[in-house]
């Protein structure tokens, strides 16, 4: 296992010569003997206070202002576990009405609310956001970063959680909640009366994009902020679990919120899109939803699963066996699992051949999904194995999975699948799938950080309590269902008939139930009871061997002493003297000399330092951007469309504040010294700057929503005859080609002025920023009006056109909002011709939207003409 | 060859380049069927065939890849499969390694998707 450096191997890495201060210069990877030598105390003492002010917390209750990864991570697992609590209750509320046969307790339309809200809360307000929020607490310090690469963008994220989580979830309590299953399938959804269905539309995808936000800070913290040295073989397996949970989400919630889009324009203004009297199509929703749906499922499971693979090598007292076949079978499952969703429309009707294709591809994620299980049964069987209880937890975890992902074999199978669709047998699978693949394993991933992030220990006694009434009562539960669904049993009923086999297993269930819920209910009390009077817990308690536990004996806010240069997959088992030299500031970036808050930007493979990036620090203006986001979203439900409008310019003005006093500022010096005999650029721009990599995954993000959109229009074409319907009008050729052509030119001049500007020639530059979004305002106004003659409502295509469209100009209006951003920039100094970091991410945000904008005149004005 | 201007040894497009050979052939097959089974579901013996050809090459894309991770993990040198190592050479072979294990994953997943094509003669 040992493992040396230095020794010549990894010499031919060394920053040799000065690159000037453009670049890193000076000596790296650390020599042996540069490690050994000791730090004076006094030197220490004085970088201590100096990051010791630089990081320092707003006291008393302006902490909510505060932006940490630690702060804004803790309130974001509160709020999801909250959320989760609430749901559970109406889970709850549901048994009972279930117990005994024909029971009057809920009546058909509240059953309704609760079942649906039950699904969307667990799903959308619990098990995503609690992956997000225990990433943005774990990651950094599993890294050793600082903090999160844009602290700021989480505080976002959260607050916009908080308000639209509260939004939905108290639609509960007005008799208001959607009720038409989690899954809104229209039609029985768009003929819903009241607000039910706008609330979940309009509130999820608030919170999709707050998911959308946080996917990219971490893709990000682990693409560009990992410790020196850390290589990607190197990587704690939490952070490729992340990689890929990240990489999901970005593929799997952009369809969804292309569909919500379609959707709520068919709510409030009457665009026929699920319609079939009007040409639409209901079966368009189903796809773009569990082209969502099911790789949210494994957005669930594998950061749970993450967690195990953390705790397991902890328990077992040895480095995980099976690396490389874990990262394969992450990998391996972040794209099988996009194969699978029409196994949720196998009794649609689709083509036989179709339902087959769905139906071996949900048996072959069986495969790297089993791998990972087993690498982790064989560091179990080689380690020597100590039954700590979060290892309880995972085992539990491990037991309940197979056993759903057994059933989830059987339901894989299309004849099986159409006797059991809907009824209580999937209710049973989904549960175990769901419970022994999120709930346990993150429980149990509690437990074990517990210590580490207050701390003190959780009760050995009470967590096993609780495990074995959560285990013993979920099994109670969820067992006979399968029973129950056998017996015909369908979901989604609110009442049944007594004496046809149905009320034994429907009350076991309910006991079970409860016996969950108490074991829920022991679990919170531990959490959260009041611990002052116990010990505090040892540095490093369950003696793990990953850089976590390296947290700050003394409970600094700064993150890290000094950011440790890694050598090994287990630094605390494998790099002797790493605590003390990380605690003694013996490493990287150990000071704050200017007071502002740091970290390292490292290379995405080998993890070479980079840069050091200033992270932003406590602000309001994030609050008030979420609050003011809200509006956008929340006050269209009730149709106030202008409180709406200038709640979203409201809005973009705080992003605009926000971007403009706190990122890529222009720095006092172009480097600075990080300690080690090694100096780092303080500004970079281009694909080396965080805020580029933030802007390029946001954008595959949105490509992949405009190409959900696209799939929208072919969808429509192969499954229904008219479409376009026969002498049908089109858009009209000469506006079309002119806004094609002026989009292409907005794009040319934003990337030209980005040569000039960098070139030295600024007023040139300062030029080409005035025409661009002069040429991408007209193109938009082109494109709008070349489909004046098209009336939406009147049929499904001209509605996709509009819709298509629409969706081109919203994003049309951010770009020219970027480009007067840079414009400003450059006429006062933010934006320089050496520092233009803003203006390399305005042209990145062109190139996607550029091409997809002329993609979109090609489908609006030429397509159709061809299809027809 | 090089993806995106990095060089095999150093990328992580590498590594996901058999499992998107996957998702290409997948998006294909079932597309494919969708308009064919939509506009013309008598041919589908057709379809069958055009299927048995779109897996063929993507097998042979995805086997070409096997074969450069396969070098790249250079397993015979040493017989190491840990690369748990600080040095370019442990980067460079678990790249390899991890590359080869999603291509045969990726194998295995196409032949999967176009088995039921094998055995479902029409539309249906």
């Amino acid at each position: 296992m040992s493992t040396t450096w230095g020794g010549g191997r990894i010499e031919d890495e060394t920053f040799v010569s000065a690159e000037g201060e453009h670049g890193p210069y000076g000596i790296y990877p650390p020599t042996e003997d540069m490690l050994n030598e000791p730090v004076d105390p006094e030197v220490s003492k004085a970088q201590e206070d100096r990051l010791r002010r630089a990081w320092a917390a707003p006291k008393g209750w302006k902490v909510i202002s505060a932006v940490n990864n630690e702060f804004v991570g803790k309130w974001y697992c509160l709020t999801a576990f909250s959320f989760m609590l609430c749901a559970g209750i109406l889970a709850l509320l549901m048994r009972v009405q279930l117990a005994v046969p024909e029971n009057e307790f809920l009546s058909a339309d509240r059953f309704n609310q609760f079942f649906t809200m039950h699904g969307s809360a667990m799903m959308f307000l619990f098990a995503v956001p609690m992956f997000e929020a225990l990433s943005i607490l774990l990651l950094p310090e599993i890294l050793r970063a600082r903090d999160m690469p844009f602290p700021r963008l989480s505080a976002y994220g959260y607050w916009c959680f908080l308000i639209g989580g509260i939004f939905v979830m108290s639609s509960v309590l007005f008799d208001a909640a959607p009720s038409s299953g989690w899954f809104m399938y229209p039609p029985l959804s768009t003929i819903e009366e009241g607000v039910g269905p706008d609330i979940w539309l309009l509130g999820l995808s608030f919170i999709e994009v707050a998911s959308i936000a946080a996917a990219v800070e971490l893709i990000v913290g682990v693409v560009k902020c990992r410790p020196p040295g850390m290589r990607v073989n190197l990587m704690p397996l939490y952070a490729w679990y992340v990689l890929v949970v990240g990489v999901m989400i970005l593929f799997a919630f952009p369809p969804l919120i292309a569909g919500d889009f379609l959707f709520e324009m068919q709510r409030s203004f009457d665009w026929p899109f699920f319609d079939p009297e009007r040409g639409g199509d209901p079966l368009l929703w189903q796809h773009l939803f569990w082209i969502f749906g099911h790789p949210e499922v494994y957005i669930v499971f594998l950061p749970s699963i993450a967690l195990a693979a953390m705790i397991i090598p902890t328990a077992a007292q040895r480095p995980i066996v099976g690396y490389n076949w874990i990262v394969l079978s992450a990998v391996g499952v972040g794209f099988l699992s996009f194969g699978l969703w029409v196994h949720h429309m196998f009794t649609t009707g689709l083509p036989m051949l179709s339902l087959g294709f769905f139906s071996a591809a949900s048996e072959a994620v069986v495969i790297p999904t089993g791998v990972q299980l087993f690498a982790f049964v064989a560091t179990l069987m080689v380690g020597r194995v100590k039954m700590i209880l979060p290892m309880l937890w995972i085992a539990g975890a491990m037991a309940v999975f197979t056993a759903g992902g057994l059933t989830g074999v059987m339901i894989a199978l299309a004849p099986f699948d159409w006797q059991v669709h809907d009824t209580y047998f999937i209710v049973a699978h989904l549960h175990y799938t769901l419970f022994g693949g999120m709930i346990f394993p993150i429980i149990g991933g509690v437990y074990y950080y517990y210590p580490f992030f207050t701390k003190k220990m959780m009760s050995e006694r009470l967590g096993r309590w609780s495990f074995w009434l959560i285990f013993t009562g979920f099994n109670l539960t969820f067992l006979p269902m399968h029973w129950t669904g056998l017996a015909g049993m369908p979901r989604r009923v609110y009442s049944y008939p007594g004496g046809i086999g149905w009320d034994l297993p429907n009350m076991i269930s309910t006991v079970g139930a409860f016996v969950t819920a108490a074991g829920v209910a022991v679990f919170a009390w531990d959490l959260l009871r009041p611990k002052s009077h116990q010990p505090r817990a040892p540095r490093n308690p369950w003696k793990a061997g990953t850089l976590e536990w390296a947290d700050d004996p003394n409970d600094e806010q700064w993150g890290v002493r000094s950011v440790p240069f890694i050598t090994t997959r287990y630094p605390l088992w494998q790099q002797p003297k790493i605590l003390e030299r990380i605690d003694a500031g013996r490493y990287y970036l150990p000071d704050a000399q200017e007071g502002l808050r740091e970290t390292i930007i490292t290379s995405a493979v080998d993890a070479r330092p980079q840069s050091v990036t200033a992270v932003t620090g406590p602000a309001w203006c994030t609050i008030f951007a979420a609050i003011f986001t809200g509006g956008a979203f929340i006050f269209p439900t009730f149709s106030w469309y202008l409180p709406a409008i200038i709640s979203g310019a409201f809005a973009i003005a705080c992003v605009i504040y926000w971007l403009w006093t706190s990122t890529a500022q222009v720095p006092a010096a172009p480097s600075k010294d990080v300690s080690l005999g090694l100096r780092l650029p303080v500004y970079v721009s281009g694909n080396k700057a965080p805020g580029w990599w933030g802007v390029f995954i946001s954008m595959l993000g949105d490509a992949t929503a405009f190409a959900s959109l696209i799939f929208g229009v072919f969808f429509y074409w192969t499954s229904s005859p008219d479409f376009p319907p026969e002498g049908s009008a089109h858009a009209d050729p000469i506006w079309i080609a002119g806004a094609a052509v002026l989009y292409a030119l907005a794009w040319l001049f934003v990337r030209t002025a980005r040569g000039v500007n960098r070139a030295g020639a600024v007023t040139t530059g300062r030029a080409l920023l005035v025409a661009a979004p002069l040429a991408a305002l007209g193109a938009g106004a082109a494109l709008c009006w070349s489909l004046i003659a098209l009336d939406p409502t009147s049929h499904a295509y001209p509605a996709m056109m509009w819709a298509v469209a629409v969706w081109t100009c919203v994003h049309t209006a951010a770009g020219v909002i970027m480009m007067c951003y840079c414009l400003a920039g450059t006429i006062f100094g933010k934006l320089t011709p050496r520092y233009d970091a803003d203006l390399w991410n305005t042209t990145l945000f062109w190139h996607f939207h550029g091409t997809s904008a002329i993609i979109a005149c090609a489908v609006i004005g030429w397509l159709p003409r061809v299809l027809a | 060859m090089s993806v995106f201007g990095i060089e095999r040894s150093r990328s992580l497009w590498h590594l996901i380049l058999a499992p998107t050979i996957w998702a290409i052939h997948f998006c294909v097959t079932y597309g494919m069927t969708a308009i064919w089974c939509e506009r013309a579901p008598a041919a589908s013996g057709d379809l069958r065939l055009w299927i048995l050809i779109v897996t063929a090459v993507a097998l042979a894309m995805i086997l070409g890849v096997a074969w450069r991770a396969w070098r790249q993990w250079d397993y015979t040198d040493d017989y190491d499969y840990e690369h748990d190592g600080p040095t370019i050479e442990d980067r460079r072979e678990f790249l390899g390694h991890a590359g080869f294990l999603l291509a045969v994953v990726s194998v295995i997943g196409v032949i999967y998707v176009a088995l039921p094509a094998a055995f479902v003669g029409s539309c249906g």
